[in-house]
């Protein structure tokens, strides 16, 4: 018996993606950064035959579901990539159409239509990753084709009218700055903490009633929303600074990096202790007392045993913080820390759009490729641990 | 239970419930106090609203958006893992999770663009944020329960929706609670911010105080969201800890 089921979720997907490609705007047009823009549909925007042929893959998406062909799915896939290549592709396109050379501000911008598209498309991505069993590297080089297409595009500079990429050619030099910024504060939490972590963990072991005390600690501080913890450091570390001059030469005041790095890595013990404790606690006792009667010293078991063996939840716990990181480092751009939560501040202080992209966009593809890394790492201990 | 025992039970939340009340209501009064914090500015009690309309304001917020997020949640994690939903189910589980990653502040700043500025956005990217950990653990929940107990329900003849409501939610309860938690306590966080994009919350005070750089009013504002979300998450704790073992009383 092999009747392959007729899925409904890729159709629906597909009508959901047909419908926002001609009932909502696709691109639009603005002749410079503050008159409001004009939105032009899939039609418009890239001409009768372009759309036609978008919609053509998207209609060949949903026929292929009701076959009963063996690699519909891979026939899907091929049609979503296709697809969306189309879309840097059409930017260019309609930047060139659109964009005259009299008007040295006009921007292109990217409507509703388009953005649903892609979330769409992305949930189609979703779907097929799952129906066909791909691990997310594959997927991800897949998707290398689509991201090779714009990027050449951008760096031909056919996009250069693009709204996102004039605010980024216009800051690109505050952009790469806040990009550092956000980085140095995301690595620097997740590795302090990593090492408190595991110099916590080894405190707990060895009494094992501080446990429950200093885990209630931590998960008090979680509960803490990052606003409001940001605000109960400004005073405290502001007192303290105008009393110490060792803290003002290197910079320290009640706004700026230092209240945003402790109250990240404040933030950040919680999952990672927690997940060292309970990676280490989950060694099985049997594996240990081998690797001792093969006559290896405290030091080698822990090293070359426990470590190895509890590193796939560790890495767990780093994954989950550096997410949660990425995103508080955006909120500390309101107490003065810098990074790429400030672009989204002053854009919404300004009303100014492409900024708050700017700053969000970036955002979400660090969050995503954290990860993306974190996962990976900790699949490839899981493998090594079974061989 | 006794009612000393419920008392104490329910003890936590009510101590920093009423923390937040006499917080509300006697911030203004501790004017020296606030004096001693923010020397140089004249005025060092935040007054464009009070606090107890912020509060109120704060709370509808995370309200509805919880309200949005629970009922839409629990539908379409029961509609996934009904019969004709199924095909759905690796779709939500899958984004469900991935959409976790995303961070709320990102979520909330993208919602500008789309919807513009105000409570509505505001309320939409909460909901939709909160959204997630619902799903989650509801499918969790209903995953967990012993398929031999559904199958005895529907041989005793109960109907699916007996079966749904009388067996799968209650034995689910506890988890889903634990994701309305989580949904609730990062909405607080993220409605603070959302007096960025014009939401009107205990965010302001802190906003404010950060412009004009006003110690007073942020440590104002910082204090009631910090006693708004450890009084919100200890309900929820202890109501998911009373949901519990009312369960295994009944099996």
């Amino acid at each position: 018996m092999n009747i392959l089921p007729t899925d409904r979720v890729m159709p629906v997907l597909s009508c959901a993606s047909l419908l926002s490609f001609w009932s909502l705007d696709f691109l639009s047009f603005q002749p410079n950064r503050i008159v409001p823009g004009t939105g032009f549909s899939a039609d418009a925007a890239l001409g009768w035959p372009w759309a036609f042929c978008m919609t053509a893959l998207l209609l060949f998406i949903i026929a292929a579901s009701f076959t009963r062909l063996r690699y519909r799915h891979a026939v899907q896939l091929v049609c979503l990539i296709l697809l969306l290549l189309q879309l840097p592709l059409g930017l260019a396109g309609f930047s060139s159409v659109q964009v005259p050379d009299t008007l040295p501000h006009a921007r292109t911008g990217i409507a509703s239509g388009f953005w649903l598209l892609l979330f769409f498309a992305a949930l189609m991505l979703i779907e097929l990753q799952q129906k066909m069993h791909l691990s997310r590297l594959k997927i991800l080089i897949l998707l290398m084709l689509p991201l090779i297409c714009l990027f050449w595009v951008y760096h031909t500079g056919q996009i250069e009218s693009l709204a996102l990429v004039r605010e980024y050619t216009a800051r690109s030099s505050q952009f790469q700055d806040a990009l550092r910024v956000h980085l140095l504060l995301v690595c620097g939490a997740v590795g302090i903490s990593l090492l408190s972590g595991f110099l916590l963990v080894s405190l707990m072991r060895q009494w094992p009633f501080i446990q429950k005390f200093i885990f209630g600690l931590l998960n008090f501080v979680q509960t803490i929303p990052s606003l409001a913890l940001f605000g109960l450091l400004i005073a405290p570390l502001g007192y303290l600074a105008s009393r110490s001059e060792f803290l003002q030469s290197i910079n320290v005041s009640g706004i700026g990096w230092a209240p945003a790095l402790i109250a990240l890595v404040a933030y950040s013990l919680l999952p990672i202790s927690r997940n060292i404790f309970i990676a280490l606690e989950e060694v099985p006792y049997a594996v240990l007392e081998s690797a001792r009667g093969m006559g290896m010293s405290r030091v080698q078991v822990f090293l070359h045993v426990r470590l190895p063996l509890a590193m796939p939840v560790i890495l767990e716990g780093v994954r989950i913080t550096s997410i949660q990181a990425i995103g508080l480092t955006a909120v500390a751009a309101l107490i003065g820390a810098g990074g790429l939560g400030s672009f989204i501040f002053q854009g919404l202080g300004q009303a100014a759009m492409d900024m708050i992209l700017l700053g969000a966009l970036p955002i979400l593809v660090m969050a995503l490729l954290a990860d993306l890394l974190f996962s990976g790492l900790a699949g490839l201990f899981r493998n090594g641990a079974k061989q | 239970m006794s009612n000393r025992k419920r008392l104490l039970f329910w003890g936590l939340p009510l101590f920093w419930g009423m923390c937040l009340f006499l917080a509300t209501l006697g911030l203004p009064w501790l004017e020296e106090l606030f004096r001693q914090i923010a020397p140089g500015h004249r005025q060092v009690i935040y007054s464009r609203d009070s606090f107890a309309l912020l509060l109120g304001n704060h709370l509808l917020l995370v309200g509805l958006a919880a309200l949005i997020s629970i009922s839409l949640g629990l539908a379409s994690a029961v509609f996934v893992t009904r019969p004709y939903g199924r095909d759905f189910l690796p779709l939500v589980t899958q984004v469900a999770s991935m959409g976790q990653t995303f961070p709320p502040v990102a979520v909330l700043a993208l919602a500008v663009p789309l919807l513009g500025f105000g409570a509505l956005p505001t309320i939409m990217a909460l909901s939709l944020y909160g959204l997630l950990p619902i799903v989650r653990n509801t499918l969790v929940g209903i995953h967990s329960i012993d398929p031999a107990l559904l199958e005895s329900a529907r041989g005793m003849g109960m109907s699916p929706l007996q079966v749904l409501w009388q067996v799968e939610m209650p034995l689910a309860a506890n988890i889903i609670i634990g994701g309305i938690r989580t949904s609730v306590t990062i909405n607080i966080a993220t409605a603070a911010i959302g007096s960025t994009i014009g939401a009107t919350t205990l965010g302001d005070p802190v906003i404010s105080g950060l412009v004009n750089g006003n110690t007073a009013y942020v440590l104002q504002g910082a204090i009631l969201i910090g006693l708004l979300a450890v009084t919100a998450d200890s309900c929820l704790d202890r109501l998911q800890q009373w949901v519990s073992p009312r369960m295994d009383s009944r099996t």
